[in-house]
């Protein structure tokens, strides 16, 4: 029933909330810290010396169920690959993670870089990573051996 | 002075009253609702959004003055000042302080509630003249609201003038000098805040502008300062029942143990206002918990609830006063 003790509680509660305070955040000049397992964009892990861990192995671009992943690349003859372009469709991504879990090398993860608008529909290709010679597995072998 | 320059300055005291309380009101209107939200509120247009009331009166100002074509058009015109009309003759008969009122009238309260009661004419009017259903729905369900809960407000105001002997705004406040008319007619208080919120459409009891199904009802097609003058109105109802509350519950212009203090007397009129503003931000605090009703249990509260318990305590207090205190 309406007129009963709901009436009461009801004030009792706006009241409580009036104590609590806004709990807005005023974004964009206030920001909450992401947690840290928020998924964001896909973003290439480097090794100390700046290289990406990338060895172009296609893992990611299958896995990915939007096909957001591109990867443009050719094979050498002494067997290493030059990756031309890695490019990444964010406008399309759904941030699933499944070619984070996917990648043998540990070579990508999620960033936490979640402010993603732009004012051109084209930014939202990027191209993460151009040009990269990738040395196979023959011409790892003789560096090691080497 | 002469009479006509004293009668032009109050007229202008009046009106300058009624649109700052209106600018005020709404920016305190957003602030409180936001706070009872845990939201914060306009904060964007000056410091803490002191302005965006300021920014949005331009705005109405500067609208077009839209008129529907299919408009009953002499009857749309008129029908905004027939509802702020009344809502400005109200300020007449009320008592700021001791020798602060507009006028003093014998019969203020009575005065007070027969300009509220003419409110539902403009309502009416308006309703009509927009040739449009969902003003019609909410224009009927205004009226029926506002006649429904004048009669448990006139006779919930009772009880205090039974008290004090006296219809006269000022009388009635001085007769509260001891003690407040709030703890010996507390019936008739819960009552008369009831039908106060009810009449003067706030949100508990806001079936005739019930934004979520008929689209704020009859000041549907109205724009610009038209429109702003039916909310104005609102608003300025607001405060004049809360006003009229204080004056007739809370001791007006006194204190508790102080009524004889000079420092107390001459802050009088600031007491009042500040009183009236806790009135205010009562109804805003219950606007901002409870959910609107629906319309028949809204009428059905006042006739088979409101009413029958306000002449219990009208005859009641009556044998009270009569027997009792002599």
């Amino acid at each position: 029933m309406i007129w009963g003790t709901g009436i009461l509680n009801g004030f009792r509660i706006s009241i409580r909330n009036w104590m609590r305070g806004p709990i807005t955040v005023q974004y964009p000049e206030q920001r909450i810290e992401l947690p840290e397992r928020a998924r964001w964009t896909v973003t290439h892990k480097l090794n100390p010396d700046g290289t990406p861990l990338c060895n172009a192995c296609l893992v990611c671009e299958r896995e990915c169920p939007d096909h957001v992943i591109r990867i443009e690349m050719s094979k050498n003859e002494d067997g290493s690959k030059t990756m031309h372009k890695y490019i990444y469709e964010v406008g399309a991504c759904m941030m699933c993670g499944l070619c984070v879990a996917a990648c043998p090398q540990s070579g990508i993860y999620m960033s936490h870089e979640y402010e993603l608008a732009t004012a051109d529909p084209a930014d939202l290709t990027r191209v993460l990573l151009s040009d990269i010679r990738v040395p196979g597995k023959n011409s790892n072998k003789e560096e090691t051996d080497a | 002075m002469n009479d006509a320059v004293r009668i032009a300055i109050r007229i202008g005291a009046m009106l300058a009253l009624l649109l700052a309380n209106g600018v005020v009101l709404i920016y305190m209107l957003r602030k409180v609702l936001g706070r009872l939200h845990i939201r914060i509120g306009p904060n964007r247009v000056g410091p803490f959004g002191m302005f965006q009331t300021v920014a949005d009166v331009v705005k109405l100002l500067a609208k077009e003055d839209l008129m529907p074509d299919s408009a009953d058009k002499a009857l749309f015109w008129i029908a905004p000042f027939v509802v702020f009309v009344p809502s400005f003759m109200a300020y007449i008969p009320l008592a700021f302080g001791p020798n602060l009122a507009i006028t003093r009238l014998d019969t203020g309260v009575l005065l007070l509630l027969s300009v509220i009661s003419l409110i539902p004419l403009g309502i009416a009017m308006a309703a009509w003249a927009s040739n449009s259903k969902w003003s019609l729905v909410g224009g009927m369900r205004a009226i029926g609201q506002q006649i429904s809960y004048e009669v448990p407000l006139m006779l919930s105001v009772l009880g205090p003038v039974m008290m004090a002997g006296s219809m006269d705004i000022s009388e009635i406040v001085e007769a509260q000098r001891d003690v407040w008319f709030v703890l010996p007619q507390f019936v008739a208080f819960v009552v008369y805040i009831i039908a106060a919120q009810a009449d003067t459409q706030q949100t508990p009891f806001d079936m005739s502008e019930a934004e979520s199904e008929l689209i704020t009802g009859f000041v549907n097609e109205y724009g610009g300062m038209r429109f702003g003058f039916m909310f104005l109105a609102e608003f300025s109802n607001m405060f004049i029942v809360s006003a009229l509350g204080v004056a007739l519950f809370f001791g007006g212009w006194y204190l508790p143990f102080l009524a004889e203090n000079p420092t107390a007397l001459a802050l009088g009129p600031v007491i009042f206002l500040v009183k009236t503003y806790l009135g205010i931000f009562v109804m805003m605090w219950a606007r901002g918990s409870q959910p609107r009703i629906r319309v028949d249990q809204l009428l059905a509260f006042s006739w088979k609830a409101l009413i029958p318990i306000s002449l219990t305590w009208v005859v009641v207090w009556a044998c009270i006063q009569r027997l009792v205190i002599g």
